[in-house]
């Protein structure tokens, strides 16, 4: 029995860099004729720029403005997802018409950071001013200033999901009872602690080198050459270490765009990193929805149908997924439940904001709030437990595969033994001392999914790149072995994950094993990168197909050399060996013969590298229950979450550390969306979160142990049994979290409920019942 | 703008350089001195990530001018391995899986490396220290970990790595 690398605790190779200062972030590359950028800005949220006059500059200081950059621009900037009746098929990368504070519309160039902030501070603007439209009911109201005057609405598009309006009637009208409730789902932001950063380095031969903070170095690359009619063979993209993404970089950026246009007319290389007020006014921000939702249900506790009219704020103009999370959340929106009907209808609704797009959970987020408090009301309303609720409901194991009111197909799993084991260990912690706070237990039951694609499945539904993974593996002359991948690492491990299920195939040991990604001069297409929770269910999928074909050559050719049938041929401790003797030869030998090329088995090509694009036949359902107990002091309207317990399946655990290290970081960040992450506007559409001292998110303090058990049921269709799971704390949490909040605190009445649930809403809340 | 010449020792070495009135210690450690090892995440005091040790104590060098800077000795997360032997801080974080995608990481090194040094108990590590770090990927539970295993391998006891205990 050779060792098994996948499931093991295997530590990551790649922490040298952070711990001791060699890692390599955008803002670490240096050029020696390097010039700096900063970014000119619209300071109104809606109006027209009707100037852009630069005062005199000192030598060497340069600034675009919309005019000098437009000169460069041949197309809109693609929207990748379309839903509906959406026109909206991309955006402009420079306007004159303003819809958000912080849109670029030039850009300085100088010798350092410093002096191109002092140049931006030579721009003089003239702008008339438009009447903004912050929010959802402002935008859709009659008298509403248009974003797109063309349009005659500030409604982007309008899109439905799962069962009819006639279908949805008749179970509504059949059920015995029916609940409401309206849920405001905040904005946030993902806040990655790295913030966006682009180095655009041209070069005499006409080659574009571009090194910037992305998750899809790809998909980046091909926005750059639609915009900028640059061909896609002349401009290589590289996703140095990248200090967190969560879906905020999952595209070019227009101030990334003017950075590139700079560096070209100049002919120098120019860096620019955005700074935290930057960030916080223009990478995307998330969610921002309205959801009213109708529950049907039977006085014995069946859940009947479940019908959402959501909107969501996407901001001044379609992020580059746009209308997706929220197409995705009612995709997903049935849950592990049984239901007669579902039905979603969205509505994308254009305000004088930042655009809202990608963020971790991808919609998955807000579709388990929708259901899962919508559960928790029809167990209040019944006198029945919530989990009893849930059970009764739940699709059990034999069901499965399970298609859904949405048409989606769950794969496999036990979805009541992750529920009853989670109620096990939340119930079984001892109840705390009484210090006067108030006290509730959440669930959220979620199933989430990863590993989108395959390619005719994303057409179907509007996204318009593949949903294929490609992998290249190739063992060197001397055995060591190089892993090319297109998806794009950016903490999540993979450089420690991939070479785990490498080894297991080739027999070999993982160190010797090096994954190369992340530039588009060296790692195979990839659209995705690193995003959707499908870098280990579609790229790993892919790795490993590619392994198995290349351990089969490494068979055939040490068969050759060994004198014996590949079929007996078994690989393990880096050694090709006849099974049950002790006759063997090292795979570097082998691969020293294969690359030479010298009495190869007959039909077989010289080299050991094979590559394999991976269309997965479905995608990938992981699911959990998370359960948590909180605390609420009812004087000040502080939540603690005391404790926490994730049971959960994600199929085959290639590395039980890393999965739970990603269950941590997603529980933190549902943790703050349920409890305190909320990005600000005031009436005149000004930011008012420009600082991380206005936009809280969670510290240590914020997060409690978190306790995680695995359930391993491998995907029936992925090569290996991965699932992908990197979304799934988040949406486990946030629902969970607000759950206990309403159990601890019953005399609210929580019909229209707004995330966060920060103390000063709870506060609020407590005082208007009394 | 007005010039300055200062003098500050940075990881053993010593440095005169010229730097501007306005220009942040963290700006000259990375882009004058080229130790990019210290990260900037906000610039606003508040995320920590740029956190270097001056004179002894974690300070965030956001926060902090070049100029003040003058005549100081600091110390970055290029100087916490002594002799290439890491320090117990580092070796924690990496082997509970205390970082990510790490662009906190130095920060939050150079600020328990300051604790462990001073012998601040595990509990404050966890607690004050700690919540002086804002990290986005790990949910901070195996960064406590790691502090526990850190502690736990030092016995509460001045490591050997500590400049001012005259090695």
């Amino acid at each position: 029995m050779r060792p098994r690398h996948v499931g093991q605790r295997a530590p990551r190779v790649n922490d040298h860099g952070p711990l001791h200062g060699t890692g390599r972030y955008v803002d670490d590359i240096e050029h020696p004729d390097m010039l700096h950028a900063a970014i000119v800005r619209s300071p109104v949220a809606h109006g027209l720029l009707t100037s852009f006059d630069t005062r005199p500059l000192k030598e060497g200081i340069s600034v675009f403005g919309l005019e000098r950059l437009r000169a460069h621009i041949h197309a809109e900037l693609p929207v990748l997802w379309r839903v509906g009746d959406q026109e909206q098929l991309s955006t402009p990368v420079v306007d004159e018409h303003l819809r958000y504070v912080g849109q670029p519309i030039g850009v300085a160039v100088a010798g350092s950071r410093y002096l191109a902030e002092d140049a931006t501070e030579a721009v003089d603007l003239a702008i008339d001013e438009l009447r903004p439209v912050v929010d959802i009911d402002q935008a859709m109201a009659p008298d509403a200033p248009m974003l797109y005057p063309g349009s005659g609405t500030n409604v982007i598009a309008t899109f439905e999901v799962g069962d009819t309006a006639e279908h949805d009637d008749a179970v509504f009208a059949a059920a015995d009872q029916v609940l409401r409730t309206t849920l405001r789902i905040g904005r946030v932001h993902g806040l990655a602690i790295e913030g966006r950063g682009i180095v655009a380095v041209p070069s005499p031969r006409g080659k574009l080198t571009i090194y910037t903070s992305t998750q899809t170095p790809h998909g980046v690359r091909d926005s750059i050459c639609e915009v900028l009619g640059l061909r896609q063979s002349n401009v290589r993209v590289i996703a140095p270490d990248v200090g967190g993404a969560f879906g905020l970089k999952d595209h070019v950026y227009e101030d990334e765009l003017m950075v590139v246009i700079a560096a070209l007319e100049l002919g120098r290389p120019v860096k620019w990193v955005e700074d935290r007020f930057e960030s916080l006014l223009t990478t995307t921000h998330a969610r921002d929805e309205i959801h009213e939702v109708a529950v049907a249900f039977d006085d014995d506790g069946t859940l009947k149908g479940l019908r959402v009219d959501g909107r969501r704020n996407v901001g001044a103009r379609l992020a580059v997924f746009g209308g997706g999370p929220l197409f995705t959340a009612f995709g997903v929106v049935p849950g592990p439940y049984r239901w007669e009907s579902v039905r979603g209808v969205g509505q994308l609704v254009a305000t004088t904001t930042m655009s809202t797009g990608a963020y971790r959970g991808f919609g998955q987020t807000q579709a388990a709030l929708i259901r899962e408090r919508a559960v928790d009301l029809v167990a209040r309303e019944l006198g029945i437990d919530p989990v009893k609720l849930r059970e009764m409901n739940m699709i059990s194991a034999d069901e499965l595969p399970y298609q859904m009111r949405t048409l989606i197909q769950f794969d496999n799993g036990d979805y009541p033994a992750a529920l009853r084991r989670a109620s096990e260990l939340i119930t079984g912690v001892p109840d705390p001392p009484d210090d006067g706070r108030a006290r509730g237990i959440g669930y959220c039951s979620y199933v989430q999914m990863g590993g989108i694609g395959p390619s005719d499945a994303n057409e179907a539904i509007g996204i318009q790149i593949g949903g294929f993974e490609s992998a290249t593996v190739r063992v060197e002359p001397d055995g060591s072995v190089r892993v090319e991948t297109g998806v794009s690492p950016h903490g999540q491990g993979l450089e420690t994950t991939i070479p785990q299920l490498v080894a297991d195939e080739l027999g070999i040991d993982p160190e010797s094993i090096e994954l190369i990604h992340g530039d588009t001069d060296t790692a195979p297409y990839s659209a995705y990168g690193t995003a959707a929770s499908r870098s280990i269910a579609v790229g790993g999928g892919a790795t490993v197909v590619a392994a198995q074909r290349l351990a089969e050559r490494i068979r055939r050719i040490a068969a050759e050399m060994l004198e014996a049938n590949p079929a007996d041929i078994e690989l393990g401790g880096g050694r090709a060996t006849v099974a049950g003797t002790h006759v063997d030869v090292a795979i570097a030998d082998v691969a020293r013969r294969a690359w030479q090329g010298f009495q190869l088995p007959e039909g077989s090509n010289p080299g050991l590298v094979e590559s394999f694009c991976y269309e997965p036949a479905s995608a990938t359902f992981s699911y959990a229950t998370h359960a948590c107990r909180v605390a609420v002091d009812t004087d000040t309207g502080v939540v603690a979450v005391e404790e926490y317990v994730v049971v959960h399946d994600c199929g085959t655990i290639v590395n039980p550390t890393i999965v739970e290290g990603q269950i941590h970081g997603g529980v933190a960040q549902g943790l703050g969306a349920a409890l305190m992450e909320e990005v600000f506007y005031d009436d005149q559409g000004q930011p008012l979160s420009s600082t991380l001292l206005d936009y809280h998110v969670p510290v240590s303090a914020s997060m409690p142990e978190i306790r995680i058990e695995h359930l391993e049921i491998p995907s029936p269709f992925t090569p290996g049994g991965m699932k992908g799971m990197g979304e799934g704390g988040t949406n486990g949490s946030y629902a969970a979290i607000v759950n206990a909040v309403c159990a601890a605190l019953p005399e609210v009445d929580w019909t229209d409920l707004t995330t966060p649930l920060s103390p000063t809403r709870i506060w609020r809340a407590l005082h208007r019942q009394a | 703008m007005k010039e300055h010449r200062i003098r500050l020792k940075v990881n053993g070495d010593n440095f005169e350089v010229t730097v501007e009135s306005r220009m942040l210690l963290s700006d000259l450690i990375r882009h004058q001195l080229g130790l990019t090892g210290t990260h900037v995440g906000c610039e606003q005091g508040a995320c920590g990530a740029c956190t270097v040790i001056i004179d002894s104590r974690p300070q965030r060098s956001c926060l902090v001018l070049a100029v003040q800077a003058d005549g100081s000795t600091v110390e970055t997360v290029e100087g916490v391995a002594d002799d290439g032997i890491e320090h117990v801080v580092q070796a924690a974080l990496h082997e509970q899986h205390g970082l990510q995608c790490g662009f906190c990481t130095p920060g939050i090194v150079m600020s328990l490396v300051a604790a462990c040094r001073s012998r601040t108990d595990a509990e404050t590590a966890k607690g004050q220290v700690l919540d002086g770090h804002l990290c986005r990927c790990t949910g901070y539970v195996n960064i406590r970990a790691a502090i526990d295993a850190a502690w736990e391998a030092t016995g509460g006891e001045r490591d050997s790595n500590d400049p001012s205990s005259g090695r």
